[in-house]
């Protein structure tokens, strides 16, 4: 029980941040029906923004600002750099393609993806970094927490904050979704893109829109991720993979699919991990994804399409 | 009775909430030319995706020479023998004209991968059959896709010529019904009696059996043994042009579309 | 509504003007003079005649080269334009989106590793072994393009991504199946039977421990082959079927084609090539990684075929050449210094061919140079006191003109880089005066971090450079060096 417990806690906490990942997938994927394959390396870029941060407010070790302001202003800084980049990649590398054959923004993605890469190895090593939170405020963020009752479970701060910041975000992308007049317009816009170009929607605005909350979500999570495991330049790849089969077997395209599939993700993956094998839990995932592909191709939440002729 | 080539039984097509096909029957004799006009939104292209498999009909039974082809697959449908030409035209723009025509023979070759890497004689024989046929196609035409342009890519093609590929390209399929989606749509009005006249020899000369969506009402009334009209896909008339043309309902529902309203009366 | 459609074709004449089709053979432009007379006769030799002398050339490159490093860029060039063959049936004529290519790549070398090495125990002759490898490799592309039934675009992307990725997984940790070891693991597999004909082994290096020559015919004539069959299938009914669907699924599927069933046969058909092309790198290498088949190498590929044009069998095979070529120029600092010079003015010229604003540019960037590296100099001393990367000539005349700090800054590589990435975008928003202006600056500022950043880290620069071909080739000329015109059907 307590194993499961624990396992059920890791998966949380891994899904969350998937799920923060898979929604910029679904959000772009929604409007533009493009698969946004540099969204994994926007993430890592998020990770790193971050970690210069820390550096710059003086590091662990003698930090210039209290530590929650500290991960307050790194994860900031995160998501205000990526949904920069995220505008960038949109206006340089998708918007000319617009009108090109579906596969030519495909390639071009892969290509930004490649190029973030390997510019962030070239400024920063190809090494792994970590946070060190270890020893942010001797170790407050480990030290503190609660045993979950009746179990030898305990739930450190970090944890906590972890999956409190990812759900509050996922919360805030809602309301922005739903509630503001932006979104709203992404909405249609996500429906019948020419319907609502000729009921005035700006659609590149609501692109835009789109790359800067997706974007954003990505640095928080990079931020998130690097708090706890370390991370390294190539490591975009590998996550964005994991992102978009979450946003997948949610329904692509669909803001609570791309939440509940980050959370299936990070369970499947969590129990595979202790129940099997930390090696093998990719392939766990692969075989979902599969299944998925054979028997509800359009996800959880996603609706079969119907094509037009 | 007589050799029915295609019947429609009660068929229906819904898009979500939206019915856009309701409770259709139809059907089309050997060697008929029938016309189905209607405005637009009517759902004759609709009925065109249904009886080609692009849709699955929501309710009702499709027949093509006495067994049904609900359920198969558009090129599994094509194989047995119906053919379609579409209102925005889809040809396969960077490969010559003569290409175009020789792909669609597709469905009733044979020569695989492995016999076409080795150049078999079969598979040559094959090839020169194919080729044959495409210039046969394209031959129908006359004038208008004559030699010279069948080595040029399918986008050098003037609008009207790329309705007449379009065509071409349909009979290399072998069909015995010809589906035609508004083939004088946008060409000038000599072009247009020229695509009348042309459809009359694909029935006389050509033997097949033809189903053809039409606006222009001179051609309608040129060409068909026999008209359909819709409406919010609904049969509303059928019978002669004249009987047709003169019904109340199809006045009416034509008077709700200003322009067409014109051209029709 | 059919009104419109007239002006959605740029090239395509106005509606009913045939005339113009008359004359389109007229329309090309023809170079006239002796080069004329020599672009015509050239366009009469036949293909195969061109592929005779281009097989012929590579063969007699490295006869007179005692450089094994020479013969080895030789027969990874091939391996590249084979792979590009491959991938160019998937992506080209099928128009497919396969991500996990390269795994078929290394599911080719490890099958040819698993039936004949030492660590299986099998060793089966090569004449069996790699036409059954061929099939292997295309059984498990059509396994693998199964799950995504229609084909779909995304879908068969992230399908074969992630088979990729599992692909890793399984190779690296291969090692231990069970208590098992498949693959061994990281430490790949080693002692792979060098190729063997009816007995007759073919030793992977010469008597003086030189690369052996034969390997690259080898590979030559398996290049040979499936260019050959390829092209013959791209004449067949089934190429036909390929280029139709990728030119509208739709009309192709009414017009009989079973596209899904065609799609999963190209996909599996480039799976093939690519397991063919595993076995003889495999052979020659004599031992395989799991690290010799990742995403750097797919990118390459990739960016073969875009650069080449998807669909052009010649255009991706010149695609390798270049791209082979220019990863190697990029190892070294002087070659790819040399490179970085002679394009940047090459396209500055193809630009603005010989005008004022050429000379402006250039002599504008060569003052600003000399300038600002005096002033710095004279304000700090180790800011031009550094030496360029790798000492040779070329990089001492290079410091002459480009700041070349000491002891940088640690802020200011990163700096320079994400200045002169922002720039370069920047240009492409402005144009005219503001354009040419900003122009120089950016071109000093290039040549800086090419010197100061770029230069010190070439595995990391060859990749950028890659990346921004493949973005570039997209936006500015997506049919590549020689693709055919495209126009899409919406
Ligand atoms: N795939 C589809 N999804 C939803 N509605 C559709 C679809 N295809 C056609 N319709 C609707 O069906 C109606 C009939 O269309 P159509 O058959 O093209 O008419 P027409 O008679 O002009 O050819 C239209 O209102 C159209 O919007
Ligand atoms: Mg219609």
């Amino acid at each position: 029980m307590d194993v499961f417990l624990q396992l059920t806690l890791n998966g949380l906490t891994l899904g969350s941040v998937y799920a923060l990942i898979a929604l910029g997938y679904s959000l772009v994927y929604g409007i533009l029906k493009l698969l946004n394959f540099a969204h994994g390396d926007v993430f890592t870029v998020g990770a790193f923004v971050g970690f210069g941060a820390l550096q710059l407010l003086g590091g662990v070790a003698h930090p210039a600002v209290p530590i929650w302001l500290l991960l307050v202003l790194i994860t900031l800084a995160a998501m205000a750099v990526c949904a920069v980049l995220g505008v960038a990649i949109e206006r340089f590398a998708y918007r000319p393609l617009r009108d090109a054959p579906r596969i030519a923004p495909l390639i071009s993605a892969l290509g930004v993806s490649f190029f973030l890469a390997y510019s962030l190895q070239l400024l920063f090593g190809a090494d792994q970094r970590d946070y060190d939170a270890f020893n942010l405020g001797s170790g407050v963020l480990f030290m503190t927490g609660f045993t979950i009752p009746g179990t030898e479970v305990r739930v450190p701060l970090l944890r906590i904050v972890v999956i409190l910041c990812a759900f509050a975000l996922m919360v805030v992308l809602w309301l922005l979704v739903t509630r503001t007049k932006t979104g709203k317009a992404m909405t249609a816009t996500s429906i019948d893109r020419e319907a609502a170009a000729m009921m005035g929607i700006n659609v590149d605005r609501v692109i835009v829109f789109a790359f800067v909350l997706g974007s954003a979500l990505a640095g928080a999570a990079g931020v998130l991720f690097g708090l706890r495991a370390p991370f390294y330049p190539s490591l975009g790849f590998l996550v964005g993979l994991k992102g978009f089969t979450a946003a997948v077997i949610g329904g692509i395209g669909s803001i609570p699919g791309a939440m509940a599939g980050g959370l299936i993700l990070g369970f499947a993956e969590a129990y595979t991990q202790g129940y099997v094998s930390t090696r093998w839990s990719d392939l766990i995932v692969f075989v979902i994804l599969v299944t998925f592909m054979l028997f509800r191709p359009q996800g959880l939440f996603g609706k079969a399409d119907i094509k037009k002729v | 009775m007589a050799d029915r080539v295609l019947e429609l039984q009660g068929v229906t097509m819904a898009f979500g909430g939206l019915t856009v096909v309701d409770a259709l029957d139809l059907h089309v004799e050997r060697g008929e030319i029938v016309s189905v006009i209607g405005p637009n939104g009517a759902g004759k292209t609709t009925l065109f995706n249904l009886v080609t498999g692009v849709y699955r009909p929501s309710a009702g039974d499709i027949r093509f020479e006495g067994s049904s082809i609900v359920g198969l697959e558009p090129h599994a449908i094509t194989q047995r023998g119906i053919a379609r030409t579409f209102q925005t035209l889809r040809l396969f723009l960077n490969m010559t004209v003569r290409e175009n025509v020789m792909a669609a023979a597709y469905g009733h070759t044979q020569a695989g991968v492995i016999r076409s890497m080795l150049r078999t004689p079969g598979m040559r024989r094959e090839e020169r059959a194919i080729r044959a046929l495409a210039e046969e196609r394209l031959g129908f035409f006359g004038e208008r896709l004559v030699g010279y342009r069948w080595d040029q890519p399918a986008y050098s093609l003037s609008y009207a010529n790329r309705r007449r590929l379009e065509i071409a390209r349909a009979t290399a399929t072998n069909p015995r019904l010809l589906l035609l989606d508004e083939p004088a749509a946008g060409m000038n009005p000599n072009e247009t009696l020229e695509m009348a006249e042309l459809i009359g020899k694909l029935r006389d000369v050509g033997g097949y059996t033809i189903l053809v969506i039409e606006h222009d009402m001179h051609v309608v009334e040129g060409i068909s043994d026999r008209v359909v009209a819709l409406d919010h896909g609904v049969k509303i008339a059928e019978g002669t042009f004249e009987q047709v043309a003169t019904d109340p309902k199809v006045v009416e529902a034509y008077l709700g579309t200003g322009a067409m309203a014109r051209k029709a009366l | 509504m059919s009104d419109e459609r007239d002006d959605t074709q740029p090239t395509g004449p106005a509606l009913g003007k045939d005339e113009w089709v008359a004359r389109f053979g007229a329309n090309r432009v023809r170079r006239s003079g002796a080069l004329g007379v020599l672009e015509q006769r050239l366009a009469t030799v036949s293909w195969w005649a061109w592929l005779t002398l281009f097989v012929a050339v590579i063969a007699a490159l490295p006869l007179g080269i005692e450089s094994g490093y020479v013969r080895r860029v030789a027969f990874d060039t091939v391996v590249l334009m084979l792979l590009a063959l491959g991938l160019n049936i998937v992506v080209g004529w099928g128009g497919l989106l396969d991500l996990g290519f390269v795994a078929f790549y290394g599911v080719g070398a490890y099958a040819y590793a698993l039936l004949a090495s030492d660590h299986s125990g099998i060793h089966l002759p090569s004449i069996l072994l790699i036409p059954l490898v061929a099939v292997i490799g295309a059984l498990a592309g059509w396994l693998v393009g199964l799950p995504s039934r229609r084909l779909l675009g995304d879908y068969l992307a992230i399908v074969t991504l992630f088979f990729f990725q599992i692909f890793l997984t399984v190779t690296n940790n291969g090692d231990n199946v069970f208590g098992a070891s498949i693959t061994n693991g990281p430490n790949g597999l080693l002692n792979i039977d060098p190729l063997s004909f009816f007995g007759w082994t073919i030793p992977r290096s010469t008597s003086e421990g030189l690369f052996n020559v034969a390997y690259i015919y080898v590979a030559l004539a398996f290049f040979g082959v499936v260019y050959v069959a390829l092209r013959f299938v791209n004449e067949s009914r089934t190429g036909r079927a390929w280029r139709s669907l990728r030119e509208d699924p739709l009309a192709a599927e009414m017009m009989g084609m079973p596209v899904n069933r065609l799609k999963l046969l190209a996909f599996a058909f480039g799976a093939g090539v690519a397991a063919l092309t595993g076995t003889f790198a495999s052979a020659l290498n004599g031992s395989v990684f799991p690290q010799n088949f990742e995403f750097p190498l797919l990118i390459t590929v990739y960016t073969i075929v875009i650069l080449g044009g998807q669909g052009s069998q010649v255009g991706v095979v010149l695609g390798a050449v270049i791209v082979s070529v220019l990863l190697e120029v990029l190892r070294d600092a002087n070659d790819a210094r040399s490179l970085f010079y002679v394009a940047l003015v090459l396209g500055l010229y193809g630009a603005f061919r010989a005008s004022t604003r050429l000379v402006v540019v250039l002599g504008g960037t060569i003052v600003l140079g000399f300038v600002l590296r005096t002033v710095a100099g004279a304000i700090d001393g180790s800011w031009t006191a550094g030496t360029a990367e790798d000492a040779g000539r070329a990089a001492h005349l290079a410091a002459e003109w480009v700041i070349v700090p000491l002891e940088p800054a640690r802020w200011l590589a990163p700096a320079a880089y994400l200045v002169l990435v922002t720039l370069v975008l920047g240009l492409t928003l402005v144009g005219g005066r503001l354009r040419l202006a900003a122009l120089v600056p950016t071109l000093y500022l290039a040549a800086f971090v090419w010197e100061n950043v770029l230069l010190a880290k070439p595995e990391a620069t060859r990749y950028i450079v890659i990346g921004v071909i493949l973005v570039g080739l997209m936006i500015v000329r997506p049919n590549g060096l020689l693709g055919e015109k495209r126009v899409e059907i919406v």
